[in-house]
């Protein structure tokens, strides 16, 4: 995506860059070829503007309207969260399964600690963090120190943390929507029911357009300062530019200085952070605490990582992309879903969106398409040239 | 091949470039890194399939678009990094892609083995074709990529650098198969950077020079110095400039006595044992020694590559424990790894991210944030010092040449400011100019009183660079040669040579 450049450098873009030793291009066609990469790198964008469309032409007012996208928005903010922290593992070359599990146990701890302790979210949200990131640690450690591929050391993780979340729980959802004898919601349990709904006034104001009019909950606004918090921290930090670094060949890293072992491990444990703060949201947006909640989200994250550009070998991705793809997911799902596509649908279409995101996303792939479509026709002229000369008796 | 051009995304370009290979001929393929040469190897070979211009085989024009036409046609590409799957066996790797088949379907063995044993019989390697690629050394598997080339009707034969990593037998060897095939009439494409060898193999030489057709001799009609200058576009004068009288008299700077590591049996890793050396500051010292005499590992024992090394170092006269690279750097220590691509670089990054690498630490603010301004202004400054030929800072360092890579490595390394400077193969695979230009790098960075350590394989630039030269061989320094004969022993390639391939005494 544009990012990757923009990433390692936002000072030089107004700039103009020295001229090329072999000059600069000369024709129309040159000039346009030179484009093309970048017009590939604005793929995210293009398929953002697709969905938006698509959705906008099926359904008009009822997919673009301040509750419809806000609800939307708001239901995939904690898979957002998510997809940030895996981003950044996947940056360093690894990757994260263990995400959803993490974010089950974060709204299990949570609902636990408002139902058997009435603490305040203002403390609830931040031990969450605290023990989602004792679990990234734990993978952090597994990957480096014992030497473990982050595939399967997160996926044992994975297992074990649900196991987890499951026994404490005995496997019974606890609910949040504590009332007291009159049945009014606790005042403890208001404020924290308040972190997940969507429509909630914060944010409020004609100056916002679309979405001022309900106001934006904390779930997006949770997700959009997540984002900008990590993105500034790959850009501009010495930090960023390590997780850089490792991704992109951890041997160099360490020749260079880079401390590899803190870096993964920082990675593991921001993830984990990042899985355990989505808890409460989590569980206050469905009003429980199920032993269940979070399953398979680690998928729905690396695929919005995916989508906006993230590569699987580490070194190449940025969080914009990540927030750019989380909300083709989201828009996605929200479009298949008021068509009345059936749930099966919607999820062939999501894993064919992920094949698409990745092709497309090629820096060459609109280059490679026009000289894929030369070469077709080249090719066709040879075959002919050697028909002829087949036919004239001077074969080759 | 005819007025073929092809241009990368900002960087370089192939203009109208012409070569003819006849029958039987070993045509090199002379310039400088960038000039263009693996860019038209990798035409012909069928890797880059967007180019313009025509290619003929035997008057008929062909389009060459994958690697599969080129094999089509009879052309073979040996890269300069083989390609080969070592944890499959010889005859495995020879039919790759290819495989007999038997009716019922599965791989014929039996049939392979016996060709492969044919082919590798014809190459005068006598090896089991059942042994497994990563058993072979070096040569072996340059000979098993040529069976791999001789087993598809063989007609055009590229070769980029295949002796770079050989030892003088074995470039005999090569250069016997490569007349054999020329005499079945094989036509040759032979890259290299070592003048020598061309007179001794090539019937032709065609130059190229930043993308564009310099000119085509006959070997027999022609001189190195002609070449060299064709090359280069200019005359070029001294290769080693280190005059002899700018000794250095700068205080020891590093100090090492018993020098020992133990790596982990298997590694692969040679194992030094009890070192005892000296550098003074602006002193360039060679380590010379054959391959895996524990040159590389030197090296990265100073720089804490390897971990924690036995022995008692100075380092600027304190006392210097290396560890890891880190403390390393901050000691002002400096290493130019031996394998760019895998050990220095990231790859698809910009020529900027990777130029501060090491020295981020100058460029930060409170945060640990990045001052930009600062950073890019220092990166201009290196680059521009040490002439990296490209498009922009934020180019990605995968599309520079190699030797344009190398400059970037450098660049990382010396914006650290070091007081000591570890160079593994600093002028491998690089082109006659930039190699002068690192020569002429070294040279002033010692007369800024740098202490360069320098590892080479090749022994004339060590000659012609050093002030003295270390001999290892098989983990212990087994001679010391000096530039000025009133020391001690004087330089003699003959003398040096014999240290290296001294056997243990006990």
């Amino acid at each position: 995506m544009t990012e990757t450049t923009r990433t390692t450098d936002p000072a030089n873009k107004g700039r103009v860059e020295p001229p090329v030793a072999n000059g600069g291009p000369k024709t129309t066609k040159e000039r346009l070829a030179r484009m093309l990469p970048a017009l590939g790198s604005l793929q995210g964008y293009i398929g953002l503007v697709l969905v938006v469309l698509i959705g906008i032409i099926t359904k008009g007012q009822i997919f673009w309207n301040q509750t419809n996208l806000t609800n939307a928005i708001t239901a995939f903010a904690s898979r957002g969260i998510l997809a940030v922290g895996v981003t950044l593992v996947i940056l360093t070359g690894g990757i994260d399964l263990s995400v959803g599990s993490v974010l089950g146990i974060g709204s299990m701890t949570a609902a636990m600690l408002l139902t058997h302790l009435n603490l305040t979210p203002w403390l609830i949200v931040p031990l969450c963090a605290l023990v989602g990131a004792f679990f990234g640690l734990c993978n952090g450690i597994g990957t480096t120190w014992l030497r473990i591929q982050s595939f399967v050391m997160t996926l044992a993780m994975l297992s074990v943390v649900r196991g987890i979340d499951r026994q404490v729980s005995d496997n019974v959802a606890v609910g949040t929507q504590l009332t007291d004898a009159q049945g009014h919601l606790t005042g403890q349990a208001a404020a924290f029911a308040k972190l997940g709904t969507p429509g909630h006034n914060l944010l409020r104001g004609n100056w916002l357009p679309l979405f001022g009019q309900v106001g934006i909950g904390y779930p997006v606004i949770a997700l959009v300062v997540v984002c900008v918090v990590f993105q500034l921290v790959l850009s501009k930090t010495r930090f960023g530019r390590h997780v850089y670094a490792v991704g992109g060949n951890p041997t160099a890293a360490k020749l260079s200085g880079v401390n590899v072992t803190a870096v993964t491990i920082a990675v593991f444990a921001l993830s984990g952070l990042l899985a355990g703060f989505a808890g409460p949201i989590d569980a206050a947006y469905s009003a429980s605490a199920d032993p269940l909640a979070g399953t398979s989200y680690e998928l729905d994250a690396i695929a919005a990582a995916v989508i906006g550009g993230t590569s699987l070998a580490g070194g190449k991705g940025t969080v914009t992309g990540t927030f750019v793809g989380a909300l083709i997911l989201t828009l996605l799902d929200n479009v298949l879903g008021l068509n009345q596509i059936s749930d099966n649908l919607q999820l062939i279409t999501k894993g064919l969106i992920v094949v698409l995101a990745v092709v497309i996303q090629r820096p060459d792939f609109f280059r490679s398409l026009v000289s894929g479509a030369r070469r077709l026709r080249r090719g066709r002229n040879l075959k002919s040239t050697v028909d002829k000369q087949k036919a004239e008796g001077a074969p080759q | 091949m005819r007025s073929v051009s092809k241009s990368f995304p900002g960087v370089r370009a192939l203009r109208d470039v012409g070569l003819t290979v006849h029958v039987g001929e070993v045509v090199a393929l002379l310039g400088e890194n960038g000039a263009g040469k693996s860019t038209l190897m990798n035409i012909l070979a069928g890797v880059h399939a967007d180019y313009e211009g025509g290619i003929e085989i035997d008057g008929q024009p062909v389009f060459i678009h994958s690697p599969k036409d080129a094999a089509r046609h009879g052309i073979a590409m040996i890269h300069q990094e083989l390609n080969l799957v070592p944890e499959l066996s010889i005859a495995d790797n020879v039919f790759l892609g290819r495989e007999p088949r038997t009716p019922r379907g599965t791989i014929d063995r039996g049939v392979m083995r016996a060709r492969t044993a044919e082919l590798l019989g014809q190459l005068g390697l006598r090896v089991p074709p059942r042994t497994l690629v990563r058993d072979c050394g070096i040569a072996e598997r340059q000979l098993v990529e040529v069976a791999k080339a001789l087993n598809l009707n063989l007609r055009l034969l590229v070769m980029d650098e295949p002796t770079s990593a050989l030892a003088d037998s074995e470039v005999h060897r090569l250069f016997a198969v490569i007349r054999e095939l020329t005499a079945r009439g094989v036509g040759v494409i032979y890259i290299s950077h070592r003048l020598a060898e061309l007179a001794e193999i090539a019937d032709s030489v065609t130059v190229l020079r930043d993308g564009g057709y310099v000119g085509e001799r006959a070997m027999a009609e022609t001189t190195a110095a002609e070449l060299v200058a064709m090359m280069v576009g200019r005359p070029l004068g001294e290769l080693f400039p280190r005059a002899p009288e700018q000794r250095s008299t700068g205080p020891v700077w590093l100090a090492v006595r018993g020098l020992a590591t133990t790596p982990k049996p298997g590694s692969g890793v040679r194992a030094l044992r009890g070192l005892d050396f000296q550098v003074r500051s602006g002193e360039i010292v060679g380590l010379a020694g054959l391959m895996g005499a524990g040159r590389t590992e030197v090296l990265e024992a100073i720089y804490g590559a390897c971990g924690a090394v036995d022995g008692e170092l100075t380092l600027g006269g304190r006392h210097y424990r290396p560890s890891r690279p880190r403390r390393a750097i901050r000691r002002g220590v400096a290493l130019v790894a031996e394998d760019r691509k895998a050990k220095s670089l990231v790859l698809d990054n910009t020529v900027r991210f990777n130029t501060t690498l090491v020295a981020l630490d100058r460029y930060v603010r409170p945060w640990r944030t990045v001052d930009r301004r600062a950073e890019r202004l220092a990166v201009a400054a290196k680059i521009g010092e040490l002439r990296v030929k490209t498009p922009s800072q934020t180019a990605l360092v995968r599309n520079l040449s190699g030797g344009n890579q190398q400059k970037v490595v450098l660049a990382k390394c010396l914006l650290a400011g070091p007081s000591l400077l570890l160079l593994d193969e600093p002028t491998r695979g690089i082109d006659v100019g930039a190699k002068a230009e690192i020569h002429a790098l070294m040279n002033s960075l010692a007369e800024q009183g740098t202490a360069i350590v320098v590892v080479s394989s090749e022994l004339p630039e060590l000659i012609g660079m050093c002030d003295r030269i270390l001999v290892l061989c098989e983990g212990r320094l087994t001679g010391e040669f000096h530039r000025d004969t009133g020391n001690g022993s004087a330089f003699d390639q003959e003398g040096i040579l014999t240290a290296a391939m001294a056997r243990e005494a006990a």
